[in-house]
């Protein structure tokens, strides 16, 4: 038997470990610098977070090519002890992918700083937002970092704090208070199964420590359907709940079927900000979360991960379908997205999941600055021409191509990132996913015909549907004409304006990373990229787990490779197609295009109200609650005050009568017994006169009376 | 003779003591009821002794009762004397300091 004490010795600080404690603080020293710097202090603030962040960055470089596939860094310290319980430990633990997630992170926040400069110019709360970022990469980074899940858990809240902050930004907009209280509440859902899994796991093996539940997880048993691990048993079930609880905080922060509602809204926030937390970081928590916990996942809690992400993509890819908001498409995605990753998690395709969360990371990014770039153009512009319009809304857009050039080319980078076309990078991650999807199925499914088939088809679908709304957006964004100028009749000498060079910047940067041949000396085949060959999935520890499944997993894969990147390139080009037919320019859907309103058939409202989610949960949760809470306040005013008035009537008249009892019988005792002593006082008084011949006479008396006593 | 005529006698001189000692305002007369009442045991000591032809302890009793009389009248005077000075009178009705 393993005692969890020996496994939580503390262990020793190197030099990499002060370093990403560097990286760490660097962002909170931020975060309290612009908090103290005065108000008149603005253009600063901006300054000391781009400086904090680029030297995390750097830093972050550095220690990624120093410890790149080298044996990780764990150290850590004892944080407290009670009772008899081994102590609670708390540190850092970097491996490969907390290494580029750091890099990822850091890098990102930078260039978000970099091209918020420029983008939050003239804003009211222009410190306030440096100053909220600089928050959010610290807790962003502690959760890469912790080696523990609590921590973990920690700042997972503290994340959950600044996406909260920052979405509501523009807290004079009622729309923005809404959506930031939205994600607050609908992330509060997941993080109470982040907290029951953590619960099963402490009740279990007393530490949450990964790599000491990592032992203690290979070390535990399953005899006669309980789960033992030293002294605690529990039936087997638990196994399995754990893994799913934890995997639901994943579903709260990544923004997974059922709970994907918030991240829409989330939109409400400045835009760098939904590329920084929305799209590129916070929202890959999830995911992040799971590869950390993934060898304490059994084969059920996959599963069910593998269908909850498989039905995300698909849903969140119907849901971009028929949006008009430039933001809303790419939440959407992005949900879609987030979605195929957890299912590259769930069907044990651990290295080709994280390898998708990097490449969106950057594509995604790159798209919603662009984005943001193409919002303050359109701003700027409405300025200029004195009209008022919204300058999200793509149906006031289109033919930005000649006035955006930069921006166009970063975008369709991106977005052909995006799509999954060969030699950019989201081919590469979202094969080695289908791949891993499909050899799940064949495995699970025995090559017989199952139900495990739909989860590698609803990803091969959303491939499709990918391509279909990123070409439309693509379409209607940059070609035709430009819709607002034309339907308003601006003169034509004033046009839209580019953007400054610090966006420029950013975007380049962040469109490089779009490219093949970053990820991949080979652009066409992903298992040779440097990326997949370094990254080593964990093996599964969890009791009960068949040794040969990953390797099978892994065979299967580099095995059907060929028929996947067949079949998904021409999924591309079916998207596409479709795409260019309905929505290419001067087209009946583009002419009408700026008049249209929502939808015009019931798959197209569904599609433009996320499947009707946000009416389905108003319906039977929050009105049912609503309506009871109203019951339950009637019965607090009518029942229960009621009661209450009536107890407190009573006492007040047993007050009264207690009141009486003790003025006229209590009293009257005491004042009688007063008055009674008072007259013997008196009366005795009379006897002390101060005569010597009255004593005499007294004492002769007694004498007398004391004689005929004697006598008689 | 028969005694009881000398216990009356005594009696009759007790009461008149009594009488003088607490009805009198003048302290030196209340000293005076006394020596009345010490007189009145006196007489009781000799008539008790009277029949007595062995011993004279009933005379020798009154003649030691008389000298502590003199004793006595003189501590008396002396603690009257003081009272005087002190309170300028002798009338026991306004020497009443322990009146409570």
């Amino acid at each position: 038997m393993i005692n969890p004490a020996d496994l939580l010795e503390p262990l020793a600080w190197s030099q990499s470990t002060i370093l990403c404690l560097l990286v760490l603080l660097l962002p909170l020293f931020s975060f309290i610098v612009i908090a103290i710097l005065p108000n008149t202090q603005a253009k600063a603030s901006a300054w000391v977070g781009m400086f904090m962040t680029l030297i995390a960055s750097i830093i972050s470089v550095h220690l990624l090519i120093a410890g790149w596939q080298g044996a990780g860094i764990h150290s850590r310290v004892e944080w407290f002890s009670f009772g008899h319980l081994p102590p609670f430990t708390v540190g850092v633990l970097l491996n490969d992918p907390a290494l580029l997630m750091l890099v990822v992170v850091t890098v990102i926040s930078f260039l978000v700083h970099l091209f918020s400069t420029a983008y939050m110019a003239g804003d009211a709360g222009y410190k306030k937002y440096f100053g909220f970022l600089g928050l959010f990469t610290f807790s962003m980074l502690g959760i890469i970092l912790a080696d523990n899940v609590l921590v973990i858990f920690i700042f997972w809240e503290l994340v959950g704090l600044s996406s909260y902050l920052l979405i509501s930004h523009w807290n004079h907009k009622e729309s923005a208070i809404k959506a930031a209280k939205k994600a607050f509440i609908v992330n509060r859902v997941g993080d109470v199964g982040f907290i029951i899994g953590l619960a099963i796991l402490w009740s279990q093996f007393n530490t949450l420590d990964l790599e000491a539940l990592k032992v203690l997880m290979q070390a535990s048993t399953i005899e006669n359907g309980q789960w033992i691990a030293g002294a605690h048993s529990v039936s087997l079930p638990w196994l399995t709940a754990a893994g799913i609880c934890l995997f639901l905080g994943a579903m709260g922060k990544s923004a997974q079927f059922p709970l994907q509602v918030w991240l829409p809204d989330a939109m409400e926030g400045p835009t760098p900000v939904s590329a920084l937390i929305h799209a590129a970081t916070m929202v890959a928590a999830g995911v992040y979360l799971m590869a950390r916990v993934f060898p304490l996942m059994s084969i059920d809690a996959l599963t069910f991960v593998a269908i909850i992400g498989s039905v995300t993509a698909f849903m969140g890819a119907i849901a971009a379908l028929a949006q008009h908001d430039i933001k809303k498409v790419l939440a959407f995605s992005t949900i879609s997205q987030l979605g195929y990753m957890l299912m590259g998690m769930g069907v044990g395709a651990y290295d080709a999941a994280l390898f998708h969360l990097f490449t969106h990371a950057f594509f995604k990014a790159c798209l919603f600055l662009s984005a943001g770039a193409i919002i303050h153009a359109l701003h700027d512009y409405a300025h200029r021409a004195d009209i008022h319009f919204d300058a999200q809304d793509m149906r006031n857009m289109g033919g930005l191509r000649k006035y955006l050039p930069f921006t166009f080319i970063a975008y369709l980078v991106s977005t052909l990132a995006l799509i999954g076309i060969p030699f950019f990078s989201g081919y590469l991650s979202k094969d080695a996913l289908l791949s891993g999807a499909y050899a799940w199925a064949d495995l699970m499914s025995e090559r017989t015909l199952s139900w495990h088939y739909l989860v590698p088809d609803l990803g091969f679908i959303t491939v499709v549907l990918t391509a279909l709304y990123m070409v439309r957006q693509l379409l209607l964004v940059f070609f035709g004409d430009f819709r607002i100028a034309d339907e308003r009749s601006i003169e034509a000498n004033i046009k839209v304006k580019d953007v400054p060079w610090v966006m420029k910047t950013a975007l380049s940067i962040l469109a490089l990373m779009s490219f093949g041949f970053i990820w991949s000396l080979n652009p066409l085949n992903h298992s040779l990229s440097w990326f997949l060959s370094a990254l080593k999935t964990p093996t599964i520890l969890v009791p009960g787990m068949n040794g040969n499944w990953q390797n099978n997993l892994v065979e299967l894969a580099e095995h059907n490779h060929m028929q996947v990147t067949v079949i998904s390139v021409f999924m591309i080009v079916i998207g596409g197609l479709v795409a260019w037919f309905i929505y290419r320019p001067k087209g009946k859907y583009a002419i009408n295009y700026f008049s249209r309103q929502g939808a015009s058939n019931v798959w197209q409202w569904l599609s433009f109200n996320n499947w009707y989610l946000d009416e389905i949960y108003n319906d039977f949760i929050i009105q049912p609650i609503e309506v009871l809470s109203q019951k339950l306040q009637l019965l607090d005013t009518k029942v229960i005050d009621n009661f209450i008035d009536k107890f407190a009537i009573f006492n007040i008249i047993l007050g009264h009568l207690t009141a009486w009892v003790d003025r006229n019988i209590v009293d009257g005792l005491v004042n009688f017994s007063v008055y009674f002593v008072g007259r013997v006082g008196l009366m005795t008084k009379s006897m002390q006169g101060g005569k010597v011949q009255s004593y005499i006479a007294l004492a002769f008396v007694g004498i007398l009376i004391f004689i005929f006593w004697i006598i008689w | 003779m028969s005694s009881e005529y000398y216990f009356i006698l005594a009696a009759a001189l007790f009461c008149i003591g009594l009488a003088v000692i607490i009805t009198k305002k003048n302290a030196v007369m209340v000293l005076m009821g006394v020596e009345l009442v010490l007189n009145a045991a006196n007489i009781n000591f000799v008539a008790v002794n009277k029949n007595n032809l062995v011993s004279l302890d009933g005379q020798f009793f009154a003649l030691f009762v008389i000298v502590m009389a003199a004793a006595e009248a003189a501590v008396g005077l002396a603690i009257i004397l003081k009272l005087f000075k002190y309170y300028k009178t002798t009338e026991l009705d306004k020497i009443n300091q322990l009146k409570g």
